[in-house]
């Protein structure tokens, strides 16, 4: 059924009319729609500026300042145009991307890309409940208290039988990111040399060297994560959206994808004042108590709990995509729309993948840092297989019909991405197998 | 007066109702069952070969730099 509906049409009458809110005008009537459409796009991507990516980005900016600023934009239009492929398939489908492997290419890729997903997503949901420990500690609160609060908090916000609920109050905390822009203000850092930057790609100073290029591939691995496709493909099939708000979920991806770059642009601004200023970087909760002692505790506080809420929002997202994937893949019921009763092993694999990553990060004392960086790079590394399967689901016609397929063009800029991502990937092999390859610093 | 009604009639008829996705009727879908799975053209699996290729070497040097950078393995 179409979204816009003449007062004077009318629905047969065996139909129950739905409800429906009533505009004068076309464009108020397209504002609505949109509004109604905009949560999956901006919460996928915002949610991908996680725990993880807080720490690449600020570890980024700590080391070599201004100078990778230009990979943000350059990844801007590739996050947009595999996110785009992602609305297309969930559209058409109504169905998430576990199902859609699953039933195209077959069990043993069905089962491979869920494990996969699981073994990855928990990896990651470990980093984000270290950061919150990490974070509440410096705050003041023992993690012991402060990680099993955040687990319940985080549990309970999924399990209120709405889906409207959960995405409302998600996406509130995604507008808690713009506090980024204030405190990269604040910061001061020179608009010249940030645009400049921005723009024309600039050589490492030490030459191309092993840390910069893990760097890199975790900064193209956080910002492009496997997890995403699932989420927002399963996200579109649990909000039921319909192929007349394919536009308005474009927009919202668009949107959603241009907040994200930008905000991952300030977390690195931040990171770069504390390499102007020389300091050692260990993490951005270290990094946020030295620069409070420079600009004053509000920063500082405000630095760890935007950590925090990273942490939540990405939490809840790769939680969900987990939970999504698996009830598609075992033919569960797997909505947010229903109480737990009616889909209680969706929301058990949710509640279990949170509390799990909660109680690893209270038993050992991990090296942070080093799980965080590889845990991006794994993701790193599973995202041209990913792609792959996103690349022949969208080629192909049978599923997508000619309206909705690939075109040419499309094509052309997703196989670039491909080739973009395998030599990455192969950069990090050859650095592997021959560690003199690259100097290091 | 007449002219009144006509206006508002007008207005009435022209009003949209914007339905959100949630609360509208579902709509039809693409039949996944009835597809069943994808065609395995040539283009198809070469990807599949070359993906299964690109995990198994990926994986093992992703392992190898892990345990390397523990230190369980001296690089």
């Amino acid at each position: 059924m179409a979204n816009l509906l003449y007062a004077g049409a009318q629905a047969p009458q065996t139909q129950q009319k739905p409800k429906s809110k009533r505009v004068s005008s076309k464009w108020a009537a397209h504002a609505l729609t949109f509004l109604m459409v905009f949560g999956p796009g901006l919460i996928v991507m915002e949610a991908d500026n996680d725990a993880g990516a807080v720490s690449t980005y600020v570890e980024a900016g700590a080391r070599y300042g201004t100078r990778l600023l230009w990979l943000l934009l350059l990844l801007l239009p590739i996050s947009y145009f595999v996110q785009e492929m992602v609305v297309r398939l969930g559209i058409a489908t109504g169905e998430g991307h576990a199902a859609m492997i699953y039933r195209r290419f077959g069990k043993w890729w069905g089962r491979f890309s869920l494990a996969d997903l699981l073994l990855v997503n928990f990896l990651t949901l470990v980093t984000e409940f270290a950061a919150i420990a990490l974070a509440v500690e410096k705050l003041g609160v023992p993690p012991v208290w402060g990680v099993p609060i955040a687990a319940v908090a985080l549990t309970a916000l999924a399990l209120t039988g709405s889906y409207r609920r959960w995405e409302r109050i998600v996406l509130f905390l995604c507008l808690l990111d713009l506090a980024w822009f204030a405190i990269a203000f604040r910061m001061a850092p020179p608009a010249g040399e940030v645009v400049r930057r921005t723009i024309l790609p600039l050589a490492p100073v030490a030459g191309l060297t092993a840390s910069w290029l893990f760097l890199v591939i975790a900064i193209v691995g956080t910002t492009i994560a496997p997890w995403q496709l699932f989420f927002q493909q399963s996200c579109i099939a649990d909000k039921r959206l319909r192929f007349s708000d394919l536009r308005w979920a474009r927009l919202d991806t668009c949107i959603g994808a241009v907040f994200t770059i930008l905000v991952a642009g300030c977390m690195m601004l931040v990171g770069a004042a504390g390499f102007h200023r020389h300091w050692d970087f260990t993490d951005p909760a270290g990094m946020a108590v030295q620069l409070g002692v420079v600009f004053g505790p509000i920063v500082k506080n405000a630095i760890l709990l935007l950590m925090i809420n990273a942490a939540v929002l990405g939490t809840t997202a790769i939680s969900l995509s987990s939970a999504w994937a698996y009830g598609e893949v075992r033919g569960w019921a797997h909505s947010l729309q229903k109480p737990v009763r009616e889909a209680p092993g969706f929301y058990a694999v949710y509640a279990l993948c949170v509390m799990a990553a909660a109680a690893v990060v209270l038993i050992p004392r991990a090296p942070l840092q080093l799980i965080i960086l590889s845990v991006q790079v794994l993701a790193g590394l599973m995202l041209p297989s990913a792609i792959i399967f996103l690349q022949l689901l969208l080629s192909d016609r049978e599923l997508l019909g000619e309206r909705l397929v690939n075109r040419t063009w499309n094509n052309v800029v997703n196989w670039t991405i491909v080739v973009l991502l395998f030599a990455l990937s192969l950069l990090l092999a050859a650095q592997v197998a021959a560690p003199r390859l690259f100097p290091n610093e | 007066m007449y002219v009144d009604f006509d206006r508002k009639e007008q207005k009435a008829r022209t009003m949209f109702h914007v339905v959100h996705p949630l609360d509208d009727a579902p709509e039809e879908k693409v039949d996944l069952d009835a597809l069943g799975p994808m065609r395995m053209t040539a283009t198809v699996r070469v990807c599949l070969l070359a993906l299964r290729g690109y995990l198994l070497l990926m994986f093992g040097l992703l392992g190898f730099r892990v345990l390397q950078l523990a230190g369980f393995i001296r690089g």
